[in-house]
Parts: structure tokens; sequence; C-alpha cells
């Protein structure tokens, strides 16, 4: 699915912050990334999503060579990728459904159809008063879970997502992480660049872990947890909206739990 | 109701391009304007130029009165001898003073003021007349025999003529020169103020050509929006211009009515400056796009 071999990266003309990343991700795995503040994780996720061109190495994604891919080879790649930027990144003069609602438009998806799905999603992340909300008058959590529902709505082959969790209260965290592994279930690929160790532990999953530009893989035995760990938090108890939603149109059910699942027992 | 997303923000807001389309207007006025003009004096041009061109007049200025009438007699006979010459007409005292008035000023066209004869000769415009001749002949009768084929005259008017539509081909190729440079220079300013969306939307996956899209549909609109103004004004102007003049000329020489057909081409101005706009913004943002990552 993606496999990085020798890549570096570096800014303009600055010392790499990337050094010699290699690693290989299997179709359906999800995998934290982690590593203090400035290691690099949204550097190394860049890449993945196609926002900057490796300066060594080899990037092969979905079985294409991409570090010299050609720009206009690029929208097809880029278009299953779901991405949760750091930063947001929404069009502040569109509505939070609107913004929800680009991919599915930018692959070709019919008004109402989408607007439906669009506010079954939101609502879901607990957005149903701000639906028509413009980013500038949102909290930073509600933008993040409006950036959330923007990168899973069309259910990506690879969804990235960079601290999705950093902005929202623990109980959103978990339904945030419920519908990450919902659809890490259903096929996407997955990787959460995150800090918060604890929900690292609770997930038990692979961890790639970055180290002054390097990568070290570790497995979700190993226990290579730092300092930073915070107070073993409640997770995988939270119960979701049993609400049953109309025929999904974009693919199966991501969102929806199962009515015997206690919700995301990751 | 989200059927047709519109990525970029909306365009009041838009501080680089909200002026466009009055410049656009400007342009559109001058190259109307331009264009008109050019098309009216084309036509006085060749209106006068036909009724000139199988016209003859000859001017009999011997002073001795019965002198004078004894060589009218004669050029007319030798006139109505010449093949090829369809019509005489003696210009009697009264046409020969309405001529003269708009220079001398009515009544003030005095009975001793000396008058020529003049007789105006209309030629055949299948038969070719062997001017050159008909002059010796005419020579022969008298020197003070003045033929004026109106060549001279012609000739000058085909030179204004050219001069007068090269001109007006020249503000038309400057004002589309520089219709182009603001558009590029717009665009510029418009991709820079909406680097942040352009550069999300490329990152969900959008093509080059569906952002261009959206610049191009926007100075589309600004094109037609100005053209239409600018041509607004464009006729106001003319049809102005053209009671004034006509007031001013009346008598002198007639002026031709605005070319109607003719003038339906200028509709098509804001058209053509709205299809300008589109691909000079499509070109702009597709080479600027192209040197993003
Ligand atoms: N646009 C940029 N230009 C130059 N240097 C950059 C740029 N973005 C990041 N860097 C540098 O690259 C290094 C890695 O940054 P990166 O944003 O990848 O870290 P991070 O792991 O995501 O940090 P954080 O946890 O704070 O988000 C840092 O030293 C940073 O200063
Ligand atoms: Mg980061």
């Amino acid at each position: 699915m993606i496999h990085f071999e020798n890549v570096g990266m570096r800014y303009g003309m600055g010392s790499e912050v990337l050094k010699d990343i290699s690693f290989n991700l299997k179709p359906g795995s999800l995998h934290f990334l982690t590593g203090s503040s400035g290691a690099g994780k949204t550097s190394l996720l860049k890449l993945m999503y196609l926002a900057h061109r490796p300066s060594r190495g080899k990037i092969t994604m979905f079985r294409e060579d991409v570090e010299n891919a050609a720009r206009r080879d690029l929208p097809r790649l880029r278009r299953r990728i779901g991405v949760v930027f750091q930063d947001f990144r929404l069009l502040d003069h569109l509505t939070a459904v609107e913004n929800v609602a680009l991919p599915l438009w930018l692959s070709g998806g019919k008004g109402t159809e989408i607007e439906q799905h669009v506010e079954e999603l939101l609502a879901w992340v607990g957005l149903k008063d701000r639906m028509k909300s413009r980013p500038p008058v949102l909290s930073g959590g509600e933008k993040q879970r409006v950036a959330i529902a923007r990168a899973v709505i069309k259910r990506p082959d690879l969804l990235l997502a960079d601290e999705p969790t950093g902005n929202v209260d623990p109980a959103i965290a978990k339904r945030i992480m419920h519908l990450f592994v919902e659809l890490n279930k259903l096929g996407t690929t997955t990787v959460i660049a995150t800090h918060d160790m604890e929900m690292v532990k609770r997930a038990g999953a692979a961890r790639m872990h970055l180290h002054k530009g390097r990568l070290h893989l570790l497995d979700p035995g190993d226990s290579d947890f730092r300092e930073e760990e915070t107070e073993a938090g409640e997770f995988g108890g939270i119960r979701l909206d049993q609400k049953e939603y109309g025929p999904k149109i974009y693919g199966p059910k991501i969102y929806g739990a199962n009515e015997n699942e206690e919700g995301g027992g990751v | 109701m989200i059927a047709r997303v519109n990525f970029l923000p909306d365009e009041r807001s838009h501080e680089a391009t909200r002026l466009l389309p009055y410049v656009m207007a400007v342009m559109v006025y001058l190259s109307a304007l331009a264009l008109m003009g050019s098309m009216v004096l084309h036509r006085s041009f060749s209106e006068w130029t036909e009724a000139l061109s199988n016209r003859l007049t000859i001017q009999i200025t011997t002073p001795d009165p019965a002198l004078r009438e004894a060589e009218t007699a004669d050029v007319t006979r030798l006139l109505q001898q010449t093949p090829g010459i369809d019509f005489i007409h003696r210009l009697n005292k009264v046409e020969i003073e309405n001529l003269l008035e708009p220079w001398l000023g009515e009544g003030n066209v005095t009975s001793d003021l000396p008058l020529p004869v003049m007789i105006d000769v209309t030629v055949s415009r299948t038969m070719a007349v062997n001017l050159d001749a008909l002059r010796g002949m005419m020579a022969g009768i008298s020197e003070n025999i003045h033929l004026d084929d109106h060549q001279q005259w012609l000739g000058r008017f085909v030179k204004l003529m050219d001069a007068v539509e090269y001109t007006a081909l020249g503000v038309l190729s400057l004002v589309v020169m520089a219709t182009v440079c603001i558009v590029i220079f717009g665009t510029k300013a418009g991709m820079a103020e909406n680097r942040e969306t352009i550069s999300i939307m490329h990152h969900l996956g959008a093509e080059d050509s569906m952002i261009a899209r959206a610049f191009q549909r926007r100075f589309m609109r600004y094109g037609l929006k100005g053209g239409a103004i600018g041509l607004v004004l464009a006729f106001i102007t003319l049809v102005s211009l053209m009671s004034l003049s006509r007031a001013m000329m009346a008598g002198l020489v007639r002026l031709p009515d605005m070319p109607v057909a003719e003038g339906a081409v200028l509709l098509v101005i804001p058209l053509l400056a709205a299809l300008l706009c589109m691909v000079t913004a499509r070109i702009t943002v597709m080479r600027g796009l192209n040197r993003m990552v």
C-alpha cells in the first residue's frame, strides 16, 4: 500500500528533517505516529498525502511510484486519501456542510444525496447545530470535527490524521477514535499522528515513532512509552448513537456502531 | 443546495479583482468607439467616392460673357458627340449660388460676382471615356475650360480612409493588448489572494483545470459585465456625436446614418471581451498552477 525506501526530506535548502525513512504499510493496517513536537510527524504525513516531494529515496503508494509522479497524476491519487490536517485547513467561506461535502463533490457526487450523507456524519460527530456555520465562528474542537468529517466522508483508501483529537474532550476523542477504527475495519489503511500516549496504549496498534528525523517501528507490545503518558483514562466504554442510518451511497455504513458492540472496543 | 459548491470566496470580497469590470468597461468603450468611428467614416468615404466616381465637372471661366456662352455651346456639342457620356446638365444660377453659399454666406453672392459656367457630366459606368482626348479637344476650344474628374480628390480620400482604418486597427490592438495584460495581472492577484484555498483544493484532489474553471468563470463574468457597461456608454457617445455633427455639417456634406447592420457587430464586442478574459485567465491560472507543487 505504502512503501518508503530510504526517504529523506528537507524544506527548501534546509537540512533534512526526515532521514532514511523506510517502512511498509500493509493495506488495511492501522498505525500511530508518535514523536515529540518538531520530530517530523507532519512532515512525514505531508510526503504521504503528496503535498511535498522527498529529497531522496523512493515512495510507492497504491502501487505507483510517486516520488517523481507527474503533476497531472497527483489529483487522482490524492482523491484516494483522506487527510485530517493539524491546522484543519477548512475553507472559511463555506459552511461546515459544504466543507465536508467537498471531497464528494470533487468526485462527482450529486446535491441532495451528498447533503443527506454529510448531515448525518456531522450530526454523528456532534455538530448537529453547527451545520450551516462557517469555520471562523467554530471553536477549535468543532473545526477539528469538521475536518475529520471531511477526511472520512468518502471512505478513503488511506486515512492520514494529524493530531485528530488534540482539541476535543475525551468523550468526543473516543467517539472519533471509534470512527477511525470502524473505518479501518472496512479496509482503510490508517495512520494517526498523536501525542496522546494513553490512546496509543489503549488502541494497541502498531506504532511508528519519530525521533530526530529517524523512524523507529514499534509493536503494540513494546513498552517504549515515554513520561508524557497521561493518566490511564477510560477508553472504549462510550456508547454510540444507535441511530439507524439511511442507505449508504458512498460505501457501507462506517460510523454507526454495531448493536451489540460496546463502542470501540479497540 | 450544495449541488455546486463555489470554492472561491464571493466576488465582492475580492479586493484584487473587484475593479476589473470597470477597467473592462473602458476597454470595450474604446474599442467600440474605434470600430464604430471607422465604420461611419468608411461608409461616408465610400458614398462620396461612389458619387464622384462617374462624375465630371467642367468649368468655363472665360471672363467675356458672350464668348463664354459661345464656348459653352461648343463644349456641349462636343460632349453630345462623345460616346459614353450619359447625361449633361448645365448648372443654373441658383444651383451655383447654392454651392457657394456655405463658403460665402447666404445672400452674399452679388450679381456682379463673375460666376463661371459649370457643367455637370455623368459618365456611363459601362463604357470608358477617353478623358485625355476630351481634354485635348476642349483645350482646342479655349484654354479657359477646365475638366475636373475628381481623381485627385478621390486619391486623397482613399489615402485618408486607409489611414483612419489603420489607426482604428492600431487602437484596437493596443486595447486588446492592454486588456490581456490587465487580465493576467488580475488573475495573478486573484490567485495570490486565494493561494490557501487553491492549495486546500489541490490537497483534496482537485484538478488544475477545475481550479482554472473557477477563475475562468469569474473573469468571463467580469468581461461580460464590463463589456455591457462599455457598450452602452459607447452607444450614447456615438449617437450624441452623430446628431451633433449632423446639425453642424448640415448642407455641407451629407453624413450617412449610423450603419445599423455593422452597428450590430458591436454587440459582439462584450462577448469577445468575455472570451478574451476567459482564455487569458485560464492560460494564466494553468501556468501559475504548474509552478506549484
Ligand atoms: N514549512 C516548513 N519550512 C521549513 N521548516 C519546516 C516547515 N515545516 C516544518 N519545518 C521543520 O521541520 C521539522 C519537523 O516539523 P513537523 O511539523 O514535521 O513536526 P511535528 O512532528 O509535526 O511537530 P508537532 O508535533 O509540533 O506538530 C521542525 O524542525 C520544523 O521546524
Ligand atoms: Mg505536526
